[in-house]
């Protein structure tokens, strides 16, 4: 424990033992529901849950998909998305501004294993706020993590409604793209300059299985890879992914890379960006990621899709 | 060791071997035969077909100019090492000591993540960036030791530690601001010191630069042997003190500013490798400075290739290997033999 968090939690159980437990770490009064959080702790949450901050992007997004938006009191200084976190507090999460959040007063905090400190929670209990962890390994994750959102702050209807469309889209894409039996091989790029890219236990995989290609990442060891330029000649990809952005120039991906000129992807002009948070940020955006990038691999058998247009029926 | 001839051929061979080893051997495994094929169609009148497009790249585009580049990266800081060493007289010295590695790591980053103002940038490059912010740190250090006509050794060290720690922090605030994660991670790797992206172009440079240290500091090697025993002894001896100590500041400023600039600051090479060659051959500057170049050009060439091969399929960054491997090997060399600096 660092200092500053030793004294933070020091000050806190000092005050409300000298002011008569105005706020004490326990809940006490209301109903009270033990949840198991995706750390495996079991975090006790006084219902109803009324105020609620989010610690990661996504998860900001997963609150505002399952129809309980209202109920955000603070996101953190990384979010941009939907555009009605514009005109609520905001307050960093990397590091954790613990004094931002615990004036937010909320009920409790989500937080995400891949991004937050797990020790975070500890904090926070000392604070009286319980802190759920939620984590994202696979696309089915999203709708997972939707559905308990939902559950955790009395929306379960809506957010059960919206994890089941987001599944019909899934499915759809599912349906149309596993039929496809020359899967064009995909490098997905999270940096340019440096090659960044995803190891095995990734969902980054998933979704390019699901748009009709086949991940050339998928076998390295390590989670985080820093590709080689080597790796990407002789692996000879079809395709290059990047999210560098949409209006990103594949001229620059040569310049950078000067000896890729036999490479396949870069030989036949498909290089394709998209915005970071499509594929990056692990929310319900993930799916519009995955119908983009089949329209982009398989123009003619995703034509709806170019277009942004969802199957009829569904709510956007 | 007696025979410096013998040192010579043998430094001379294991560099040729050593050469073969990095753009033979990689993050992707090519058959030695299409190797040697590529070289052969490059070669003037001998002529023949290159194996396969892929191969002919990652040999000659990728592997050779980079080996190349960890030669040169590799042999100018050893020499730039054993001219700070001497000129502060402490065997910690190493060429970042004057603050330019750290200089030039906040201009980097200060260029990496944008924060320069647009017309700077649009002037600048990122190498460029570098070379300037090393220089901007040597140059207040020099300032900062320099009273009159002299330049005083211990004040020149205090400037240095502290530039770099000034340094050192304004890059960590830029880091941590950064809004940018894609660049981010760019500039850590490169912080972490690393040879990835050299091309062609890239050396010529680095190249000039460190042969110009290696020329300069092998004609001065009597006053650097003088300065060793200490400035007034070498005063008394009839070497320009002053002037030495000004030149040697210079051409560490412009070798490591070159050097830093195209690889980042790799770690640990022009610390270890001067003390592992004055092991080995003594202390005079006549063999110590050039059989450190190419000791530093071997070393770096063998930390690259782990850097490219610990992987598969992966880069790493050089500078952790050759703190990774210098290090066990230093403190086996310190051990075993009877050392002595100067």
């Amino acid at each position: 424990m660092n200092p500053f968090r030793a004294f933070l939690v020091f000050f806190t159980l000092a005050t409300s033992g000298v002011f008569g437990c105005a706020k004490s770490p326990a809940p006490s009064g209301g109903e009270v529901r033990a949840f198991t959080d995706d750390l495996g702790r079991t975090v006790e949450l006084r219902q109803p849950v009324a105020r609620v901050a989010t610690v990661a992007p996504s998860l900001t997004e997963i609150v505002f998909t399952a129809g309980a938006g209202r109920k955000l009191v603070g996101v953190t200084t990384a979010d941009d998305y939907p555009p009605a976190v514009d005109t609520l507090p905001r307050f960093s999460a990397l590091p954790m501004n613990f004094e931002a959040v615990a004036a937010l007063r909320p009920d409790v905090v989500l937080g995400l294993t891949q991004i937050n400190n797990p020790r975070d929670a500890e904090t926070f209990a000392a604070l009286g706020i319980p802190m759920v962890f939620f984590s994202f390994r696979r696309l089915g994750d999203v709708m997972r993590v939707l559905r308990t959102t939902g559950d955790l702050l009395g929306a379960a209807a809506r957010a059960r409604a919206a994890a089941d469309s987001l599944q019909r889209l899934v499915d759809d894409l599912r349906a149309r793209s596993e039929a496809i039996e020359e899967r064009p091989r995909v490098l997905f790029l999270i940096g340019d300059g440096t090659l960044f890219a995803f190891g095995p236990e990734s969902y980054i995989h998933e979704l390019i299985f699901l748009a009709g290609g086949q991940s050339i990442t998928e076998d390295l060891t390590t989670e985080a890879p820093i590709l080689s330029d080597e790796f990407v000649l002789t692996s000879a990809p079809d395709v290059i992914v990047g999210a560098f952005g949409e209006d990103y120039d594949p001229a620059r991906l040569l310049a950078l890379h000067p000896t890729w000129t036999v490479v396949p992807a870069i030989r036949d002009g498909r290089v394709f960006s998209f915005a970071p948070d499509l594929f990056l940020r692990p929310g319900p955006r993930l799916v519009e990621g995955a119908r983009r990038l089949a329209a982009r691999l398989h123009p003619s058998l995703f034509a709806a899709e170019a277009t942004g247009e969802r199957p009829s029926g569904e709510r956007p | 060791m007696r025979k410096p001839v013998v040192t010579a051929l043998l430094l001379a061979a294991l560099l040729v071997v050593s050469t073969v080893a990095a753009v033979s051997f990689g993050s992707e495994s090519i058959a030695f035969r299409d190797v040697l094929g590529v070289f052969r169609s490059r070669l003037p009148f001998v002529g023949g077909a290159a194996p396969d497009a892929t191969v002919e790249q990652i040999v000659w585009q990728l592997r050779f100019p980079r080996a190349l580049l960890a030669m040169i990266v590799g042999g100018g800081l050893s020499i730039i090492g054993v001219a700070m060493q001497a000129l502060v007289r402490n065997p910690l010295a190493e060429p970042y000591i004057l603050g330019i590695s750290s200089g030039a790591s906040a201009g980097a980053s200060l260029f990496f993540l944008g924060l320069l103002p647009p017309l700077l940038t649009r002037a600048l490059t990122m190498p460029l960036a570098a070379f300037l912010g090393g220089w901007l740190a040597i140059t207040v250090v020099y300032l900062t030791a320099r009273t009159g006509a002299r330049v005083s050794v211990a004040r020149l060290l205090l400037a240095g530690v502290a530039m770099s720690a000034l340094m050192a922090s304004l890059t960590s605030f830029i880091t941590l601001v950064s809004p940018d994660p894609n660049r981010l991670r760019a500039v850590l790797f490169w912080l972490l010191g690393s040879l990835n992206g050299a091309h062609w172009s890239l050396l010529p440079f680095p190249a000039l630069t460190a042969v110009l240290g290696l020329v300069c500091l092998t004609a001065l090697a009597r006053p650097l042997d003088a300065l060793l025993t200490g400035e007034e002894p070498a005063f008394n001896l009839g070497v320009p003190v002053e002037t030495v100590k000004r030149l040697l500041i210079l051409l560490a400023a412009f070798v490591t500013g070159a050097l830093v600039a195209v690889s980042g600051a790799i770690g640990f090479v022009g610390l270890i490798v001067p003390h592992a060659v004055r092991a080995l051959v003594g202390v005079s500057h006549r063999r110590v400075v050039p059989t450190s170049f190419f000791a530093g050009a071997v070393f770096l060439l063998w930390a690259d290739l782990g850097a490219r091969a610990i992987l598969p399929s992966q880069d790493f960054p050089v500078g952790i290997i050759t703190a990774l491997a210098g290090a066990p090997f230093f403190l086996a060399l310190l051990r075993r033999n009877p050392y002595r600096f100067g």
